[in-house]
């Protein structure tokens, strides 16, 4: 019941939000804000009561009803390990996103809301739903909101950035439905049973080219969500052009959904097939932390700067995944989290110094760090995390995934570990450019790099006035760097809630 | 002709009837509203009837009909269009036109001829039924006849219908040439076995030609953006729907008696003409900056796809291709709804600038607009999602991949244009112009209402679709 | 050859070679009028004078230009003559069989009347009958 009614808050929240547009402004970020917290106490408590995770084979929650009898299709949700920690990482953002949005949307309040709350929404059904059909229904649930918050809310790119993110998205999540009919009708086909659920459809089994074709059609989907390399050009995009929230949940949530449904659904339904593409797919997870690496240090632009970095660590998850080792898995989990937290940190950041300076260039910042020297810390520390630093949860998930994959396959492993090095190149000097150096931020507003989003927004500064964090930011971003150290620092909690996963991944995909 | 089987036309009669009395309402000079009214009622009448009938069903009547479940969906599907049609033609109209009166009647005319065909299993019936449906849609079309392109459009469906029925003509006459009957099961019975003849594969190929055009199929479309353009756009919502409903359904049931679809050869042209209609529909729709030629384009496309569902020839492809239909027709009539809505005197509301920013204008209406369009592109939580789910779910059930790969992949071109209509409503908006007065509030009221629970038909279909699918699985018992 | 044919037509009943004769009738009236007006045309003596193109008024010299604008009423009024007029053929073959059809038939005439009176008092009340405006 628990995660009904998480999902039920997160829609209801969103359309009371909406509704009290009409009534009063300020009651609709504190609708917004009682509907996230209370979300994170349901997960909590969720938490706290299976924290340890479930006896092999066993579900944690389970709950079933039907929807559409006619084609067998079922509301089913369940929790597991990994639903319940990346759950835990959607309850946690979203209050984080909601707070990041209190002061930047002063438009269409309620309506932003209802979308960041549907976003939500999605996410969460998505990480619980069962059911082949309902899992497609909420991957596309979280689409649509998300699409509206970069295409209303978003920046003065903002239209061609939510096209190009809606149309790779639902690319790939149509392919996917073609491969869910497919496996639909083989599974009629082979047991004479119209199901769409994913536990009786875990043993189905597939021709090696039926295989083949219908986890292409899963794998499209999930790696355009990632991204891995070909697929990534939208990332960049979305990410920048997002509101802060936006690319708060895009970066720390959304990606997520990819490397869940690889995790999930591919390397569980087609076992074979999988170990017959591994080294291809670990080679795109390299390609992809060396080149995302790349075109990191050559961005100006702070948010794709952020964006193209998550192009790189997403590449370590397809390089766990498909090493099929234990400490892979548990790194790619920890991966998962932790970039949410470290990539969603510096989003948020980034929204702040465009509060700020109504600019995402980074060559018209610099020396930052005198006037606010609270949040000049805290960026440092994310971007150590962000690089690896032992003590962060990054460094554990890296090194977990490194481990895992060098039995496997050493060469690519040893590149990937460049990658790491990469990292702290770019991550520093970012941190150079915007932090140190001679201050050349002028105290009236330049006028040139005045924007048309920036107009649209009408903001009350009219010179750039560079000042410390507010209470606000500051427990947004004092939260996540608690949340980033305990990770480096207990990282075992997490492990062990999604340790029987992992062992039926592993027994599923020994090689 | 026995009681029973007269009173299973009653539904039939009741709509011929309602021409009548708009014929007679006209002669005493009642007022349009007072038209509306009486025509209102009438349909409501009809669904009366229908649903009175609904227990003697199924009948025959040799050789010309038969009132049968199948029947009975088609034209359910035929009558809740033209509600809603008539009920967005009145603000339509009076605003327009001093003489608006004469439109119910070729509007109730155009209504029963697209009904006949629903019911008919015999030429002279299908040709009875299409041509009463494309005489009246002739003057539907160019009805506003002030403006610039009613009688372009007008003329132009004239000219081609025109030619499409001789097609159909001789189609008839070649099928009778080769088979000595002209009823579809006769027909069927006499191809069964055999290998159609040369005269039969020709006289197919002209049929196909007749009702590719009906159905504005790729290669058969050219007409459509032209006459969804110059027609007003009441009367483009009835043809989107409508008259393609009756069509379709009369194509469906040809072909289900003569198993249309066994042939390897056919069922080549037909996905063939399904992918073109798909691919082109959705191209060609891309790069338009005028809405009732944008949905014109995606119409095609829309057909196509229904096409897919219309490729296996079973049962389940016949629930599929109602539930699409169903589905198309609430939404693409919620979309011509808000064209109508906000079309003004001059001219309708067909240029994207009209659109700019209109959610931060008129919430509902955009409102409305967008969960249309996100239905047109298949998206979750609306009815289209789940029709084109279905027609996906008919396509793979019998390995027609082709098809539903090339379904799955201009849907995706299509969300293109989609999104571009979509976010244009989402627009930072121009300064609002002043608002006249609304003339007939309590019509105003009306329209707005329905578009409203158009929309929330919309999303209840998308969310919960099952109470219809086993509606429509019952009626399609009754045969 | 052509008996050839006719013998399948024998063997198979349902054949559309049951037409040929048809077909052949249809050949032999388009070759016959072709050729009689061919020879017609070929052999006749021709005279090309002005009294030939003039047009023949009983005799009588026309006056002035025959294509004068004419009152658009007059098509209207001429398309619902041709209605009405359609009215009659179907009157013509009930009136032939009025004994035979029984009161059933004189029902169903007496609706199609009943349609038509209906269309015409639409006509009048529109009108479209009124010459003079």
């Amino acid at each position: 019941m628990t995660l009904i009614w998480i999902i039920a808050i997160f829609f209801a929240g969103g359309l009371l939000c909406w509704a009290a547009q009409f009534v009063n402004r300020v009651l609709i970020k504190w609708i917004a804000l009682i509907a996230a917290v209370a979300n994170l106490a349901l997960v909590g408590a969720a938490y706290a009561e299976y924290r340890n995770g479930s006896a092999p084979g066993d579900w944690l929650i389970d709950y079933t009803v039907n929807w559409i009898p006619s084609f067998a299709i079922k509301f089913h949700i369940a929790l597991d390990g990994l639903s319940l920690v990346l759950l835990l990482l959607t309850a946690f953002l979203g209050v984080l996103a909601v707070l990041c949005s209190w002061k930047e949307i002063k438009e269409r309040v309620g309506f932003y809301y209802f979308n960041l709350l549907w976003t939500l929404a999605g996410i969460t059904g998505v990480f619980v739903a069962m059911d082949l059909f309902l899992f497609y229904f909420f991957w596309e649930v979280m689409i649509v909101p998300m699409y509206f918050l970069i295409a209303i809310w978003g920046d003065s790119n903002r239209r061609y950035a939510s096209y190009k993110f809606f149309i790779f998205t639902q690319a790939g999540g149509l392919l996917m439905l073609v491969s869910i009919l497919a496996l639909f009708f083989i599974n009629h086909a082979n047991t004479g049973n119209y199901t769409f659920d994913f536990f009786e459809l875990q043993n189905i089994t597939l021709s090696v080219a039926e295989g083949r074709w219908i986890m292409l059609g899963f794998l499209v989907a999930f790696v355009i969500k990632l991204p891995a390399v070909p697929f990534h050009s939208w990332l960049p995009d979305a990410h920048s052009e997002a509101p802060t929230a936006g690319s708060l949940i895009l970066a720390g949530l959304l990606l997520k959904t990819g490397a869940y449904g690889i995790m999930r659904f591919v390397i569980t339904l087609f076992p074979q097939n999988s170990a017959e593409i591994a080294q291809w797919a670990m080679l795109v997870g390299v390609i992809g932390i060396i080149y995302g690496a790349m075109l990191a240090f050559a961005q100006n632009d702070l948010k794709r700067f952020i964006a193209y970095t998550s192009v790189s660590h997403m590449g370590f998850i397809l390089l766990g995944v498909y090493s099929f080792r234990e400490m892979a898995f548990d790194g790619v989990v920890m991966q998962m989290l932790t970039h949410g937290i470290s990539t969603g940190a510096l989003f948020a950041m980034a929204g702040m110094i465009k509060e700020r300076l109504h600019t995402r260039e980074m060559g018209n910042m610099g020396g930052l760090w005198t006037g606010m020297p609270l949040m000049g810390g805290l960026a440092l520390l994310f971007a150590m995390a962000s690089l690896g630093l032992p003590m962060m949860g990054n460094f554990i998930a890296e090194f977990l995934i490194l481990v895992g994959a060098y039995e496997v396959n050493p060469t690519l492993t040893i590149i990937a570990s460049i990658g790491l090095v990469f990292a702290a190149l770019y991550s520093l000097r970012m941190m150079q450019r915007v932090f140190f150096g001679p201050r050349t931020t002028p105290d009236r507003h330049p006028e040139p790099f005045l924007r048309q989003g920036e107009l649209r927004e009408g903001s009350a500064h009219s010179a750039s006035a560079v000042y410390d964090l507010s209470a606000r930011e500051f427990t947004i971003l004092i939260s996540l760097s608690v949340a980033i150290v305990i990770l480096g620092l207990f990282p075992q909690p997490v492990l062990d809630s999604v340790n029987t996963v992992v062992q039926s991944l592993i027994q599923k995909n020994t090689p | 002709m026995s009681n029973e089987q007269l009173l299973a036309l009653l539904p039939f009669m009741v709509l011929a009837g309602a021409s009548i009395v708009v014929i007679l309402m006209i002669a005493a000079r009642l007022s349009h509203t007072a038209i509306q009214v009486a025509g209102f009622l009438m349909l409501c009448f009809t669904v009366l009837a229908m649903g009175y009938v609904r227990d003697i069903l199924p009948q025959e009547i040799l050789p010309l009909f038969i009132i049968d479940g199948f029947a009975a969906l088609y034209t359910g599907v035929i009558i809740f269009s033209v509600g809603v049609v008539g009920l967005l033609s009145y603000i339509y109209f009076e605003e327009r036109e001093e003489n608006p009166k004469e439109y119910y009647i070729l509007l109730f005319l155009a209504t029963l001829g697209a009904a006949v065909l629903t019911i008919s299993r015999h030429f002279v019936s299908l040709f009875l039924g299409l041509e009463i449906l494309s005489v009246s849609l002739y003057a539907l079309i160019a009805y506003l006849r002030n403006r610039n392109n009613a009688i372009e459009s007008g003329l132009k469906y004239l000219i081609l219908a025109a030619l499409t029925s001789a097609f159909l003509l001789l189609g008839m006459a070649l099928f009778y040439m080769e088979t000595g009957s002209m009823e579809f099961n006769a027909i069927g019975q006499k191809l069964a076995g055999s290998d159609p003849g040369v005269l039969f594969k020709l006289g197919l190929a002209l049929m196909v030609v007749a009702i590719g055009f009906k159905l504005a199929l790729v290669p058969f479309h050219l007409w459509a953006a032209d006459v969804y353009q110059g027609a007003p756009a009441p009367v483009t919502a009835f043809i989107a729907t409508a008259s393609k409903v009756g069509v379709f359904a009369v194509l469906m049931r040809f072909s289900l008696a003569v198993n249309l679809q066994q042939s390897e050869f056919l069922l080549n042209v037909f996905s063939g003409i399904a992918i073109a209609s798909m691919i082109l529909g959705n191209i060609l729709a891309l790069r338009q900056q005028n809405i009732k030629r944008l949905l014109a384009y995606s119409s095609i496309a829309h057909l196509g796809y229904l096409i897919v569902a219309f490729l296996p020839g079973t049962r389940e492809g016949i629930e599929a291709s109602v539930f699409y239909l169903f589905a198309y027709a609430i939404t693409i009539l919620s979309a011509f709804g808000i064209v109508t809505i906000l079309s003004t005197r001059m001219k309708d509301a067909e240029d994207l600038s009209v659109y700019r920013g209109l959610f931060w204008r008129k919430p509902l209406l955009a409102a409305v607009l967008a969960v249309s369009l996100f239905s047109l592109a298949g998206i979750p939580l609306t009815a289209g999602f789940f029709a084109k789910f279905i027609v996906l779910l008919t396509g793979a059930n019998y390995n027609l991949w082709l098809p539903v790969i090339v379904l799955v992949l201009t849907s995706v071109i299509g969300l293109y244009y989609y999104l571009r209509i979509i976010s244009t409503l989402f627009a930072s908006a121009p300064a609002a112009e002043p608002r006249h007065k609304p003339l007939h509030p309590f019509f105003h009221f009306v329209t707005y209402a329905t578009l409203f629970v158009l929309m929330v038909m919309i999303c209840v279909l998308g969310v919960f679709p099952g109470p219809a699918i086993e509606g429509i699985r019952q009626f399609l018992m009754i045969r | 050859m052509h008996i050839y044919l006719l013998q399948a037509v024998t063997q198979n009943p349902d054949s559309s070679y049951w037409y040929l004769p048809v077909g052949l009738q249809l050949l032999f009236a388009i070759a016959f009028v072709g050729l009689m007006m061919g020879v017609t045309h070929l052999l006749g003596p021709s005279r090309k004078t002005a009294d030939k193109l003039s047009n023949f008024e009983s005799g009588i010299e026309s006056v002035g230009n025959a294509r004068q604008p004419m009152a658009v009423k007059y098509f209207l009024v001429a398309i619902l003559f041709v209605l009405f007029d359609v009215e009659v053929i179907f009157f013509y073959p009930y009136a032939v069989n009025f004994k035979s059809l029984g009161w059933e038939g004189f029902l169903a005439v007496m609706m199609f009347v009943g349609f038509f009176l209906c269309g015409f008092i639409y006509i009048i009340k529109k009108g479209a009958l009124k010459w003079e405006d």
